[in-house]
C-alpha cells in the first residue's frame, strides 16, 4: 500500500511539474518564456564557476553580458580583464558568459525572444545591426553623457551610425579592415619601393615578383570571393555589386571585365598554383607565412594568425585593392569594420551596461586587447599600434567609403558556393573569363 | 480492472505528454512553418507571413539547393556501398577467429572516437596536400607522377575527397553491428555446413548473410539517418562559406536559419523548415523501402 501511495505521488508530482513547465503553450513566444530563466540560471551558475562569481541574474542590480568570443582566446582575456575591474571598482557583479562564434549566432536570437535577461552583447558590426536591429537600445544619449566620442574612431562610430539606420546603437571594438597584406622582404628583394594603387601597378609588381621566383597572390577557398567582389566593386562601386550579385545581372559588362582581369592574371601565372585547391588556412599557412608567396587579399587579423608560423623576422606590409581603370571606387574603400558592443533594448541596467563599455573599449584595456590579440586599438588616444599591424595604420586611416563583407559579393547566399567555386576554377586556369560568366549564368536558372 | 485502467492512465500520461511536447509538438510547428516565411527561427507567429508552396517551389528552383540534394544522395548511395562493403567484409574477418580480434576491432574502430574536427585537419592539411601530403609523396615514390600531381581538394576532386575521409571514420562503427550480428548466429549452423562440405564462401553466401537481414536494415537505416544530418564534415571542408562539392541540405538549411558564412545575408526559417520536411519524408521512404525489401520476419535462429 505503503508502495502504491508513494508511485501515486510521484507519478502527480511528475505530471504537475510537467504541466507547470508548458503551460499555456499557444505559441511559440509563451511555450519558450516560462523555459528560459531556468536555462538562464544553469548558464549562468556554469558560466559562473569559470568565471566571476556573479550575482543571480535579473535583479538590476547586475549585468549579464554575451560575448562572442571564447574564453580561452586573447580577446576573452582582456575583456575578462576589463570586466574584472570593472566589479573591483563598482561593485557591479557581471554575469560574463563566453558564447562563441557559433554560439552567440545561433543562441542570442532565441534567448533575446524568450526574454532571457542579457543586457549587454557583442559580435560583428553588420550582424549586430542588421539581423538584430530590432534588440537594440539607442545608445545616443548614452554615449553623449560620457563624452564617448572624444575618444573614439570617427570614422567607425560614422559606420555604427550607417548600419544602425541613421543612430547610434553599438559601440565598435578591435575594429579590422580588409586589403592586401604582404611580405615586405619579397618586396624589397624585387625592388618594389612603392604600392601598388592600380592594377596595373599590381600587374607591373607581379611580373617582378614572378620573376623573381616567388609565387605572387595566393588566397584560400574562404577568402577568395573578396577578389572578385573587391574587383567588381572598384569598378562599378558596392552598391552595384549587391544589386549584380542578388538579381543574377551576370550580363553586366563589369562580370566578363572581372572575370578577364583575373584569367590575364591566371595566364600571366601570378597566382599560387595550388590556389584552386587551397582549402583554409593552407594558403595563408603554407605559402604567404612560409615565405614563398608575396600577397593575400585578407583582414587585419592574418598577422596574428599566422604569426607562429611566420616568424619574428617577417614584416608584414599593407596596401589598399588598387583601383582599377574607369572604375568608381578608389583605393579608400574597402570593408572595414568592427566588432560592436551593444545593449539590450529591455536591459533595465543600461547605464552600468555602457560604463561596462567604456571600460572595455577605452583607455588601458583597448590597449590590453590591441595588444594581446595584435588587433587594431578603438580608442583614437591609444596611438601605438603593435609592430606587427603598424603597417595597416595609414589604410586604415584612408578609408573614406565601408564596404560590407566581401564587397558584395556573397550577399546571395544561393550564389556565393557558385561564385566561389568558378573563380576557384577561374584563378587556377581551368575555364576562361567567358567560361566564368557562362557557369554563373546557368546556376542562376 | 476499473482501478487498474486508472492506473494505466495515470501510468501512460506523462510519458504521452513529453511525447507530445518533445516530439509531437515540434514536428507540427515544423511543418507548419515550412509553409510561412519567417526571419528569425523564434519570431512569433504573429509575424509569420503565410506563402503556401512557395518555399517549397524556391527550393525545387534553386540550383544550389538541387545541388545539395545530388551531393546527400551521392553521399548516401556510394558512401553507403563503400562503408557496408567495407563493414561486412572486417566484420566477417574480425569474427573467423583470427588472432588479436580485440586488437584490430579497436583499430578499426578507432577513427570514430577521435574528433572530427582533428580528422578533418588531418586530411585536409597533411594527407592531401598539393605541397608534402601523404597522397603525393606515395604516388611520387611509386613514379606515378600524373597522380601525384593531382590537386586532390580542387572542385573535382573535392567530393571523392571528402567522401572517403568520411568513409574512413564511419567504417568502424557499422563494422561493430554486423559483427555483434554475425556473433549472434550459432555456431552450430556452421559446423552443420563444414561438415556438409559448404566452403567458406558458400557458408558466408547461404548462411551470414540471410541471417543478417535484420542487421543490414539496422545498418542502412542508421547510415540513412547520419547521411541526411551530414553536416560537421561539410563545414570543415569548407570553412566560412558553403562550397558546391560539399554542400548538404542540412548546410544549406543552416546558411537559411542562421546566415551564410561571414555576410549577413536573407535568412527564412520556414525554408529552412521546408528542408527539414524534405529530409523526413527522404528517410521516411528509405525506411519503409527497407522494410519491405529486406524482410526477416521469416526467420527464426
Amino acid at each position: 500500500m505503503k508502495k502504491k501511495v508513494l508511485a501515486l505521488a510521484l507519478a502527480s508530482a511528475m505530471t504537475v511539474s510537467l504541466t507547470a513547465c508548458g503551460g499555456g503553450g499557444q505559441t511559440a513566444e509563451t511555450t519558450q518564456a516560462p523555459a528560459a530563466p531556468a536555462e538562464t540560471t544553469t548558464a549562468a551558475s556554469a558560466g559562473g564557476d569559470a568565471q566571476t562569481p556573479a550575482e543571480p541574474a535579473g535583479d538590476g542590480s547586475s549585468l549579464v553580458y554575451w560575448s562572442m568570443w571564447e574564453a580561452t582566446e586573447p580577446q576573452g582575456q582582456a575583456i575578462q580583464a576589463a570586466v574584472d575591474q570593472f566589479t573591483a571598482d563598482t561593485g557591479i557583479a557581471v554575469d560574463l558568459q563566453f558564447k562563441g562564434r557559433t554560439g552567440i549566432r545561433e543562441g542570442l536570437q532565441p534567448a533575446l525572444d524568450a526574454g532571457t535577461n542579457i543586457d549587454m552583447f557583442d559580435e560583428d558590426i553588420d550582424r549586430v545591426n542588421s539581423t538584430w536591429g530590432q534588440y537594440l537600445m539607442d545608445l545616443e544619449d548614452l554615449a553623449k553623457g560620457a563624452d564617448y566620442e572624444a575618444t573614439a574612431n570617427a570614422g567607425l562610430m560614422a559606420a555604427c551610425r550607417e548600419v544602425g539606420g541613421g543612430s547610434l546603437k553599438s559601440i565598435p571594438y578591435q575594429p579590422n579592415v580588409f586589403a592586401f597584406f604582404y611580405n615586405q622582404a619579397i618586396f624589397d628583394e624585387v625592388g618594389i619601393t612603392a604600392v601598388p594603387t592600380t592594377w596595373a601597378e599590381l600587374d607591373a609588381a607581379c611580373a617582378k615578383i614572378k620573376e623573381a621566383g616567388y609565387t605572387p597572390i595566393t588566397c584560400d577557398d574562404a577568402y577568395i570571393t573578396c577578389m572578385f567582389g573587391y574587383h567588381m566593386s572598384r569598378l562599378v562601386g558596392e552598391p552595384k555589386t549587391e544589386e549584380i550579385v542578388k538579381g543574377g545581372q551576370w550580363d553586366d559588362p563589369s562580370v566578363i571585365a572581372t572575370a578577364e582581369a583575373y584569367a590575364d592574371f591566371a595566364s600571366k601565372g601570378y597566382f599560387s598554383e595550388t590556389i584552386a585547391s587551397n582549402v583554409w588556412p593552407a594558403g595563408q599557412n603554407q605559402e604567404l607565412a612560409m615565405g614563398t608567396a608575396a600577397m593575400y587579399l585578407n583582414g587585419s587579423w592574418l598577422p596574428n594568425e599566422v604569426k607562429d608560423m611566420a616568424g619574428d623576422d617577417f614584416v608584414w606590409g599593407c596596401f589598399s585593392y588598387p583601383a582599377v581603370e574607369g572604375g568608381t571606387d578608389g583605393v579608400d574603400a574597402a570593408n572595414y569594420g568592427a566588432q560592436v558592443l551593444a545593449i539590450n533594448k529591455d536591459s533595465k541596467n543600461a547605464e552600468n551596461a555602457f560604463k561596462l563599455i567604456c571600460y572595455i573599449t577605452q583607455g588601458e584595456f583597448d590597449k590590453m586587447l590591441s595588444e594581446m590579440s595584435v588587433g587594431i586599438p578603438a580608442d583614437s588616444t591609444n596611438t601605438e599600434w603593435p609592430q606587427l599591424i603598424a603597417c595597416v595604420k595609414p589604410v586604415m586611416d584612408s578609408m573614406t567609403t565601408r564596404y560590407p563583407w566581401a564587397a558584395g559579393a556573397e550577399a546571395n547566399a544561393d550564389m556565393t558556393p557558385i561564385i566561389k567555386e568558378n573563380f576557384l576554377n577561374l584563378c587556377g586556369g581551368s575555364i576562361d573569363a567567358q567560361g566564368f560568366v557562362d557557369a554563373l549564368k546557368k546556376a542562376g536558372n | 480492472m476499473k482501478r487498474n485502467k486508472g492506473m494505466i492512465i495515470l501510468f501512460l500520461t506523462p510519458a504521452v505528454f513529453m511525447f507530445s511536447v518533445i516530439f509531437l509538438y515540434p514536428i507540427i510547428r515544423t511543418v507548419v512553418m515550412s509553409f510561412f516565411r519567417i526571419d528569425g527561427i523564434t519570431d512569433p507567429v504573429s509575424r509569420w507571413q503565410f506563402t503556401g508552396l512557395a518555399n517549397f517551389t524556391k527550393l525545387a528552383n534553386t540550383s544550389l539547393f538541387r545541388i545539395s540534394m545530388w551531393n546527400l544522395f551521392r553521399i548516401w548511395f556510394i558512401g553507403g556501398l563503400i562503408v557496408m562493403s567495407l563493414a561486412l567484409l572486417f566484420a566477417v574477418i574480425i569474427t573467423s577467429g583470427i588472432r588479436f580480434k580485440s586488437f584490430f576491432r579497436a583499430v578499426i574502430y578507432l577513427p570514430n572516437i577521435v574528433s572530427a574536427v582533428a580528422l578533418a585537419t588531418m586530411w585536409l592539411q597533411y594527407v592531401y596536400s598539393p605541397k608534402f601530403g601523404l597522397l603525393k609523396t606515395v604516388f611520387t615514390n611509386l613514379g606515378l607522377t600524373s597522380l601525384a600531381k593531382i590537386q586532390w581538394l580542387d572542385n573535382n576532386h573535392k567530393f571523392g575527397a571528402l567522401l572517403l575521409a568520411y568513409c574512413f571514420g564511419m567504417v568502424g562503427y557499422h563494422m561493430l553491428i554486423f559483427a555483434s550480428g554475425i556473433e549472434r548466429i550459432s555456431t552450430d549452423y556452421y559446423e552443420a555446413a563444414t561438415l556438409d562440405g559448404a566452403n567458406k564462401f558458400n557458408q558466408f553466401r547461404y548462411i551470414t548473410v540471410p541471417l543478417l537481414k535484420g542487421v543490414f536494415k539496422t545498418n542502412i537505416t542508421m547510415w540513412s539517418v547520419t547521411s541526411v544530418g551530414f553536416f560537421v564534415w561539410s563545414q570543415l571542408f569548407s570553412t566560412v562559406t558553403a562550397d558546391t562539392q560539399t554542400i548538404t541540405p542540412m548546410v544549406y538549411m543552416y546558411m537559411q536559419i542562421f546566415g551564410a558564412g561571414n555576410s549577413i545575408t536573407e535568412r527564412n526559417s520556414g525554408l529552412g523548415a521546408a528542408i527539414g520536411v524534405l529530409l523526413s519524408i527522404c528517410v521516411v521512404a528509405v525506411f519503409w523501402l527497407c522494410n519491405h525489401l529486406l524482410k526477416d520476419d521469416d526467420l527464426e535462429f
